[in-house]
């Protein structure tokens, strides 16, 4: 099990480490080092690039301020179109932020070249691609849908579980549980059987062949972050909907 | 646990601790806040400042589109009044225009009916005169007829007709 590949192939960069974690010790917990060191570079990229867009905003924007005005008017209209124009804006530095993080990780996971960086155990990689980061990104939207639902209609939220119908209930009940497994499964799924496709296929063929699929890892990490904000989005616009009888 | 590696990864994986695909630990709820820290350092640095800007740019765009709504309209005005005084002078002009000429055929034609009735005037007089001349030149000859006849008839006969 352990050597799938009999023939000896000597190229380092080819080696794909799964489910091994650098092990770091906080009090009595463990934590898986690699991810936080990658998510710390996203994190200061995303904050770094912030900073410089908005160091001196014009009315006429350019540079780096442009490019952040597309990504926060992509966010937006995300936004917009999900919770509608009176509700958006509150929401929109959860949901830019779950955009941003994700996609940046994703991005960051398959364009960095992590594997030029030794550790101890384990390998640098996209966050996104340890089950506990997207479980926590999961676990927030679940979170904050409640939190939308609850401090629009307060305890009403819950009787809206039982429109239109009553038999409705257990169902609206099993779709709490499966909506952060499925968010969390999906993105985690994802980004890193793309990691592994493009892994395994550098580790037969170094050169050229990986490079389409490489490209379209690129575009499953796109959509990927998109679905991810999308359905958060969703959730949350769900959760503060006012159902017909209420009107 | 899923391991595709070289037999010479198999120390490290001994040496490595409990692990597995679905290692699910303090990471967790660490990345959680972690991740509510960006999101909050995000929102100050990013989409308030950010937001801002568009909204602002947004509200001086819908401004400056009013304003200049307001000047087109100003302006079309404008063009509207002046296109009525332009109309209204040449219509104006057009008037004096005909005016004037209607003087100077009125001061023509009187003119010319003047000169006419003086020409008229003229040639009455010349005619009377030329008459009158006539009168006294017929006079004259009728006078120096008589005398001619009388001495015709003086000398045919030899004396005087009483």
């Amino acid at each position: 099990m352990t050597n799938f590949f009999p023939l000896p192939i000597t190229n380092v960069l080819a080696e794909l480490e799964v489910g091994e974690h650098l092990y770091w010790h906080v009090g009595n917990f463990k934590i898986h080092g690699q991810v936080f060191l990658a998510s710390w570079v996203v994190m200061g990229a995303l904050i770094v690039a912030s900073i410089l867009a908005t160091r001196n905003v014009q009315r006429v924007p350019s540079g780096m301020q442009n490019f952040m005005e597309y990504a926060l008017e992509f966010i937006r209209d995300l936004a917009k179109t999900q919770l509608g124009e009176k509700e958006y804006r509150n929401w929109v530095p959860f949901i830019g932020t779950l955009f941003l993080f994700i996609f940046v990780s994703n991005w960051g996971g398959a364009l960095i070249p992590w594997k030029l960086v030794e550790l101890p155990s384990g390998e640098l990689a996209a966050p996104t691609n340890d089950i506990n980061t997207t479980i926590a990104l999961a676990l927030l939207t679940s979170l904050a849908y409640f939190y939308a639902g609850l401090s629009r209609k307060g305890l009403g939220y819950f009787a809206d579980y039982a429109q239109p119908t009553p038999i409705m209930v257990p169902f609206k009940i099993i779709e709490d549980f499966t909506k952060p497994l499925s968010l969390s499964f999906r993105l985690f799924g994802n980004i890193l059987a793309d990691e592994l496709v493009v892994a395994v296929l550098v580790f037969l063929v170094p050169l050229f062949i990986p490079v389409p699929l490489m490209l379209l890892g690129l575009f499953t990490s796109a959509i990927q972050a998109l679905i991810f904000a999308t359905l958060a989005a969703t959730y949350i616009g769900e959760a503060m909907e006012e159902h017909g009888e209420h009107e | 646990m899923l391991h595709i590696a070289l037999p010479t990864i198999l120390a490290v994986e001994e040496a490595a601790e409990s692990g597995g695909l679905f290692d699910i630990d303090a990471t967790m709820p660490l990345m959680a806040v972690q991740f509510v820290i960006l999101a909050l350092i995000l929102n100050a640095v990013l989409y308030k400042p950010l937001g801002q800007a568009i909204d602002e740019r947004a509200d001086y765009i819908r401004n400056q589109q009013v304003g200049s709504q307001e000047q087109v309209a100003k302006i079309e005005r404008m063009t509207q009044e002046y296109e009525d005084a332009l109309s209204s002078a040449r219509r104006e002009a057009q008037d004096i225009v005909a005016e004037a000429q209607a003087e100077a055929q009125a001061v023509a034609s009187k003119a010319l009916t003047e000169a006419q009735q003086q020409a008229q005037a003229e040639r009455e007089t010349a005619r009377g005169e030329i008459d009158k001349q006539k009168e006294v030149a017929i006079a004259t000859l009728d006078a120096q007829v008589d005398t001619l006849s009388r001495q015709i008839v003086k000398k045919l006969l030899g004396y005087e007709l009483s």
